[in-house]
């Protein structure tokens, strides 16, 4: 999904952050953070809800949006930002999932599940009503604004969660830039339709298996759009499988001003704890292992040690 | 015990509200899960192992779910015990957070070390020497498995930290965990928890390749409650000292049963990234109904 599991920072004192821009909202732990931004940050708080499904509908033949009633007291989040879901109150699966927010509003939180395994199948079968345990609000970085420029949007799957979140955050807060998403998928049972296009100022879709759309994988579409100048942009935003994002990173990212990602990543505790999701980051002291999860997701692309990242 | 009497747990000289605690490992520093557990009402935390060093830990895959349990290779990361003990004990003792501190060694130099610094901290009363982490090259179960080196680590920590009490963890991964429980024990140890992680491994059968660098990795879950829960007999059996179960506690019910194997304490694990307030349902369920009392009577 588009957000990742989980990892514990090294250290919690904010000048140890890998990059400030990224609009850290709080610090891991921060009850008892004692560092330089001292006690609890204002924003985001973490909490475990109990929340009811509220709607469950087909997307694709593969994948499916689940729309859960926003608890009472559920945190704000800004695109990037995960849930982490415990999809039933037994011990298999064992582990929470994590999913990217696609949505956040006032009365339901949105994601986007593609079955791939026991995890996400017991949530996509999830009948109105249910009622599933969340961890949320978690990440610790989130995607910095276009600020009115142009921006091209890359998901991969259902990394397109987040893209889509951010793509109405922004609108949401009256950014004007266009906005182009290309939307990749391996076949057309897993690319998804229509519902998201006025969320963008035009969507492009591709497989791999060319049964729908461009016949090719994201980053070869990307490339030729770029080519041919049907689109442009400064800022560049993805989440997909790592091999999208690496690809992205390195054939396409010098046409860009910029290029955030938010990874996925197995995870277990989500909140920087377990140490479990690491990703080596290239920093001006070394190399660095990273938490997914509470370092980021969202990572500048151009920092992450591709060689050493599956 | 009876539902009304006390549930408090002593180990060696240090006395603690109840006898649950957090395992060492997933709960990171404590400091993590702040806004998912009620740290305070905790018997303890035992913190992440730390080593003198900084350690970054292990590269590529780290986790893996299995059916019913949790393969790990994270490979000790942690902050080294500069950090430590000048910012993460403080922050837990300062919030009324009760550690239990986790300390392993990649050799004999670092251990005397990190003892040192330890004992220079000040404020530690009790300590959990780790000698049985699977997923390093050096100390952890290399160390733990034997009983000889067990008998070294443990008389130097008792040495060192005047004190405070020390309790040693260790692997299942022998023929027969009394032994290496004995020698803790003639060695002065004040406790012994078990169990830590069962050595297990898993293939990328797309990749055609082990799914860890390490190959071999560490596992924790309800998978291995029945192993800890055997280990946690033998040990009461071999070894007057009290025993602390710690391995796949994933229900209340699951506590009850080390304590009837005779365990005077339950850390949670790996459940608290999926149940995180289960510790305080173990709690709340010994406060209203007491400590079960053992039924071993041996028959290891």
């Amino acid at each position: 999904m588009g957000a990742c599991l989980q990892t514990v920072p090294v250290s919690f004192r904010a000048e140890d952050r890998y990059d400030q821009s990224l609009g850290r909202l709080f610090l891991p732990g921060s009850m008892i953070d004692r560092g330089v931004e001292g006690d609890r940050l204002a924003g985001i708080e973490k909490g475990l809800f109990s929340a009811e499904v509220a709607g469950n509908e087909k997307l694709s033949p593969a994948c499916r949006l689940i729309r859960f009633a926003r608890p009472e007291g559920f945190p704000d989040a800004k695109p990037g930002h995960f849930v982490s879901v415990r999809v039933n109150s037994f011990s298999v699966p064992l582990l929470r999932r994590p999913y990217s927010i696609m949505d956040l509003t006032e009365t339901e939180l949105l994601l986007l599940v593609k079955v791939v395994g026991p995890g996400s199948r017991l949530l996509a079968e999830a009948a109105v009503g249910d009622r599933m345990d969340i961890a949320g609000v978690l990440g610790g970085t989130v995607f910095p604004s276009p600020a009115g420029e142009d921006a091209v949007f890359v998901g991969g799957g259902t990394g397109l969660a987040p893209m889509i979140f951010a793509a109405r955050t922004w609108k949401r807060e009256g950014n004007t830039g266009n906005s182009y998403l290309i939307h990749g998928a391996a076949t057309s049972e897993e690319l998804l339709g229509t519902f998201c296009e006025s969320d963008f100022t035009k969507v492009f879709r591709s497989t791999m298996d060319g049964s729908e759309g461009y016949d090719g994988d994201a980053v070869s579409y990307l490339q030729s759009l770029l080519n041919d100048d049907t689109i442009s942009g400064s800022k560049l935003y993805s989440c997909g499988p790592a091999g999208m994002v690496k690809a992205l990173e390195l054939k396409v990212s010098t046409r860009f001003d910029s290029h955030y990602t938010s990874l996925e990543a197995v995870m277990a505790c989500g909140v920087g704890a377990c140490r479990g999701c690491t990703v080596p980051l290239r920093e001006e002291d070394g190399r660095k292992l990273r938490a997914v999860c509470s370092d980021g997701t969202v990572f500048d692309a151009s920092q992450i040690a591709w060689e050493d990242w599956e | 015990m009876s539902a009304s009497g006390s549930i408090k747990v002593t180990i060696g000289d240090v006395s603690f509200d109840n006898p649950v605690f957090l395992a060492s490992g997933p709960a990171g520093y404590g400091e993590e899960y702040a806004d998912f557990v009620d740290l305070q009402r905790l018997g303890g935390i035992v913190t992440k192992t730390v080593t003198y060093e900084p350690k970054a830990g292990n590269p590529g895959t780290r986790l893996q779910e299995t059916r019913g349990g949790l393969l790990n290779s994270v490979g000790l990361e942690n902050v080294g015990a500069g950090v430590f003990f000048g910012e993460k004990l403080p922050g837990l003792l300062d919030n009324g957070i009760r550690p239990i501190v986790s300390l392993a060694a990649e050799d004999w130099d670092g251990y005397r070390r990190l003892l040192d610094a330890a004992a220079g901290a000040g404020e530690i009363d009790i300590v959990e020497l780790n000698l049985s982490c699977p997923n390093v090259d050096r100390g952890g179960m290399a160390v733990g498995t034997d009983p000889r080196m067990i008998s070294r680590y443990v008389g130097h920590a008792k040495d060192i930290l005047s004190g405070t009490a020390v309790i040693a963890k260790l692997t299942p991964n022998v023929q027969d965990i009394g032994r290496l429980a004995l020698a803790a024990e003639e060695a002065g140890a004040d406790a012994i928890t078990a169990i830590n992680t069962i050595v297990g491994m898993d293939i990328d059968i797309h990749a055609k390749r082990p799914v860890f660098k390490r190959i071999r990795a560490g596992l924790s879950g309800p998978a291995i409650f029945p192993v800890a829960l055997e280990a946690v007999w033998r040990i009461v059996n071999t070894v007057d000292i009290p025993v602390i179960g710690v391995g796949g506690i994933d229900s209340v019910d699951d506590a009850l049963k080390f304590f009837m194997a005779g365990a005077a304490a339950v850390q949670v694990g790996t459940a608290i990234f999926y149940d995180s307030r289960l510790p305080e349902k173990i709690i709340t369920e010994l406060e209203k109904n007491g400590i079960p009392a053992s039924i071993n009577r041996g028959g290891a």
